[in-house]
């Protein structure tokens, strides 16, 4: 093929794509989660536009999802799994022992930490999977390093019979930056699935032979981190150098343009012997990094007095400015521009924390939840939102699927005093609803779940799962039955009702609640934000309103109070999706559809 | 001439492909680009902000414009330009939609809207009326190529750049509504708005 170079913009997520496809990743694997969701589109649209074998698919959990993508490494397919941090949780179990295996085909774990926490549950940082587990970690600092450095994982990871890490954080995975790359392709056809049980079969005995055989691999690996394409002295000025890795290398060289900086591509396994002769040339090194100290305690262990950042540091997202205020706070000198001082948020602004979507088709639901005073056990996803005000409607959230495990151990601890109701989104239910629910049955649980279908992973951009009926590449696929599996698990009640019918979701949750015995209530109607408006929209008409407020505590963004309108809401035509929630909670019925019947998706 | 040139809304006004179209017509003026946002949760309703870097003389490095640091700011909705007005530099100038939407607390009877967001907005820059624009063209969605449009009467990107940044960012079958929304904007900027190019 001849060599045919471009230049794009590209989101770090696209950039990881584009380097997968250029190492000939022909398998790929994941389960949506921000902020890695859009690699695995990205890889199809690689192979739409340069070509290539590639197969893709939505797993239906982080665990399954890494699961068959080391099947297809064992075939001899080069594979890319991609998921956001707390998947890797999910994954973990295989993670570690696949280590130990090792791999046939090459094959990249991309995980994309949320350091600030802008779309998680936490703020863990990854890295430290990849020293507990003995599997090298790259960490990209742009765009142009995503799409190189995961080639070069997919390369690493077949030379050296072991995964590799590759550690995005939101600002890698989300920024875009140019890169620059060659529109060609490594190719490296599947052989079939090798029968070598002393690799593959970890049972003690060969278990035990692998691990003699991890530590030098992993070594062998260290030997990458020596290569100047993935470990880069930038030659610089002043009494102070700097070790970074990740984002943390970009906002240092922001800060302090013309200080040294050793800048590590691989944090593990360290190139202990390039970071001892940097720090030998200088007085004073500074580990720069997001979240934990990580590389700082791995530079410590070499034996090299360096310095971390301020403890403080440590929480949140790392910005330029964050960093120039720790790295003044250590005396060391930044230029001007961070001294100056720099006006505070104006203050008592009204925030704007993200609501349920106009149209929602979850809205109703907690409002029908909390007439019946129960706890909300809560799950993960959209509807995670209706535990803010106004609806106040969920309890907790810790954890896919984990609504459901939550609820039977209240059910169980207070033994039938306090009701308790699971939520669970459609695609939560897949990921890791199934084997709560099958928990709580066994062990004669007394509690409702309640799942609610918006055929879709909404949260994430709307991407499919098995209860859509479609595949990532839009195949047709036999959608997930809620109702049907929960009745064959051995749910005696169970109750199907849609959106629109509230005296139905009434009666549903009104018999499941009252059920002695588990039981689940299916609620189901489509996106609004994936699937188009539902209907024309409402106006209020303000000679009918009584200005009670009561479509107002919907918290529905497209209500609100106009300035000029004597306390009397007003709907925005602009955001309205015509669900008609807030015309049917109306005491006074001032609220109506506009004339023009059904609108355009 | 670097800019550092901050976007701000509301999640679903369009504020990630008003990025996109600068940081495009960046590069297809032959600059140096960043762009930072964040996605996901924050997107439903949330104040959104996207940060594009550009550059045709020194290197960038952040994708993030340091704080009190942005030439431009462009928001879309009132209450977001006042809550990111700070981030602008001390000769930064402002580029407003006249757009109010109070966030859900404030329909909540919390803090309220504040009674004169475009007096502190207008004495940093201007405040148009984009929505208005956008809406008589049956775009009601596109508010965010009107101000780009005025954008790029004060940027240094070349004409044929923004048109190349059109064409890849916008689906075709919305792109001559856009194309001439975004000319509406430069017209709106080059009549209304003399303090953005005085600086």
């Amino acid at each position: 093929m001849s060599a045919e170079y471009r230049k794009m913009i590209l989101s770090g997520n696209e950039a990881v794509a584009l380097g997968a496809w250029q190492a000939g990743c022909r398998f790929a694997a994941a389960y949506p989660g921000t902020p890695s969701s859009e690699i695995l589109p990205a890889l199809q649209q690689c192979r739409a536009r340069l070509g290539g074998d590639l197969y893709a698919e939505w797993s239906v959990n982080e665990k399954v999802a890494l699961e068959v993508a080391v099947g297809a490494s064992l075939a001899g397919a080069r594979s890319l799994v991609a998921m956001k941090h707390v998947g890797l949780n999910v994954a973990a179990d295989p993670f570690f022992t696949l280590a130990y295996t090792g791999v046939e085909a090459g094959l990249v774990v991309v995980t994309a930490d949320d350091p600030g926490m802008h779309s998680s549950q936490n703020e863990q940082d990854n890295r430290y999977y990849a020293s507990h587990a003995h599997v090298p970690l790259l960490e990209p600092s742009d765009s142009q390093e995503a799409c190189d450095f995961t080639r070069l994982a997919i390369e690493m990871s077949e030379a050296c019979d072991l995964p590799v890490l590759l550690r995005l954080t939101t600002r890698v995975a989300h920024s875009r930056t140019v890169v620059e790359f060659e529109a060609a392709q490594s190719t490296r056809a599947p052989t079939g699935a090798p029968v070598n049980p002393a690799k593959y079969v970890m049972l003690p005995g060969y278990a035990k032979g692998r691990r003699a055989t991890l530590e030098a691999r992993i070594e062998a690996a260290g030997e990458w981190g020596l290569r100047e394409d993935i470990t880069r002295e930038v030659a610089g000025e002043g009494p102070v150098g700097f070790i970074a890795s990740g984002m943390g290398y970009q906002h240092v060289r922001e800060v302090l343009p013309e200080a040294p900086v050793l800048k590590l591509g691989m944090p593990y396994p360290l190139p202990a012997e390039r970071v001892r002769e940097f720090a030998a040339r200088l007085n004073r090194v500074i580990v720069v990094e997001e979240l934990e100290p990580f590389l700082l305690e791995r530079v410590l262990a070499a034996g090299l007095a360096v310095e971390g950042l301020p403890s403080e540091l440590r929480v949140g997202e790392l910005t330029p400015m964050r960093l120039a205020a720790g790295l003044a706070a250590m005396g060391v000198e930044v230029g001007e521009r961070w001294h100056r001082s720099v006006a505070e948020p104006m203050g008592g602004l009204p925030p704007r924390p993200p609501v349920l979507c106009p149209g929602c088709a979850h809205r109703y639901v907690f409002t029908a939840l909390a007439r019946h005073k129960v706890f909300v056990a809560g799950d993960i996803g959209c509807y995670t939102l209706a535990a803010l005000p106004p609806l106040c409607g969920m309890h907790t959230c810790l954890a896919m699927g984990a609504g459901i495990s939550q609820a039977h151990g209240i059910a169980k601890a207070m033994e039938g005093k306090q009701s308790v109701v699971a939520v669970i989104g459609d695609s939560t239910f897949t990921h890791a609803g199934l084997p709560a629910l099958l928990n709580a049955i066994y062990n004669h649980s007394n509690m409702t779940v309640l799942v609610l279908d918006n055929r879709s992973t909404a949260m994430t951009g709307g991407q499919d799962h098995p209860g859509t009926g479609l595949t990532l590449s839009g195949e047709a696929s036999a959608p997930f039955d809620f109702a049907a599996v929960a009745r064959a698990m051995g749910v005696e009640s169970v109750h199907e009702a849609a959106v629109g019918d509230h005296a139905g979701i009434d009666e549903a949750l009104a018999r499941a609640i009252a059920f002695e015995g588990p039981s689940l209530v299916v609620v189901t109607g489509p996106c609004p934000l994936r699937y188009g408006a539902l209907a024309a929209p409402y106006t209020v008409d303000p000679e009918e309103c009584i200005a009670c407020n009561e479509c107002l505590r919907l918290g529905c963004p497209a209500i609100s109070v106009p300035g000029d309108s004597d306390g009397k809401p007003a709907i925005d035509e602009a955001l309205c999706t015509g669900c008609g929630l807030c015309a049917k909670t109306c005491p006074v019925g001032a609220i109506s559809q506009r004339e023009g019947g059904e609108a355009g998706g | 001439m670097a800019d550092d040139i901050l976007i701000a809304g509301i999640g679903g006004q369009g504020v990630v492909t008003a990025g996109d179209l600068v940081a495009h017509a960046a590069l297809a003026g032959g600059y140096q680009v960043k762009k930072a946002e964040v996605h996901g949760m924050s997107q439903r309703g949330g104040s959104v902000v996207s940060h594009v870097r550009i550059s045709d003389s020194g290197a960038i490095y952040s994708p993030m414009i340091p704080d009190g640091a942005a030439t431009w700011l462009v928001a879309l909705e009132m209450l977001e330009g006042l809550r990111w007005l700070w981030m602008l530099a001390p000769t930064g100038r402002a580029i407003v939609d006249d757009r109010r939407v109070p966030p859900t607390s404030v329909i909540l009877g919390g803090p309220s809207y504040p009674a004169d967001p475009a007096g502190p907005l207008a004495e940093r820059g201007c405040i148009l009326c984009a929505t208005e624009i956008a809406t008589a063209e049956g775009a009601p969605r596109a508010v965010n190529t009107v101000l780009l449009g005025a954008l790029s009467v004060c940027l240094n990107l070349p004409l044929e750049a923004w048109r190349r940044a059109l064409e890849e960012c916008i689906r075709p079958k919305h792109l001559d509504v856009n194309r001439r929304l975004f000319e509406a904007g430069q017209d709106l900027a080059r009549r209304t708005a003399a303090n953005l190019l005085t600086g």
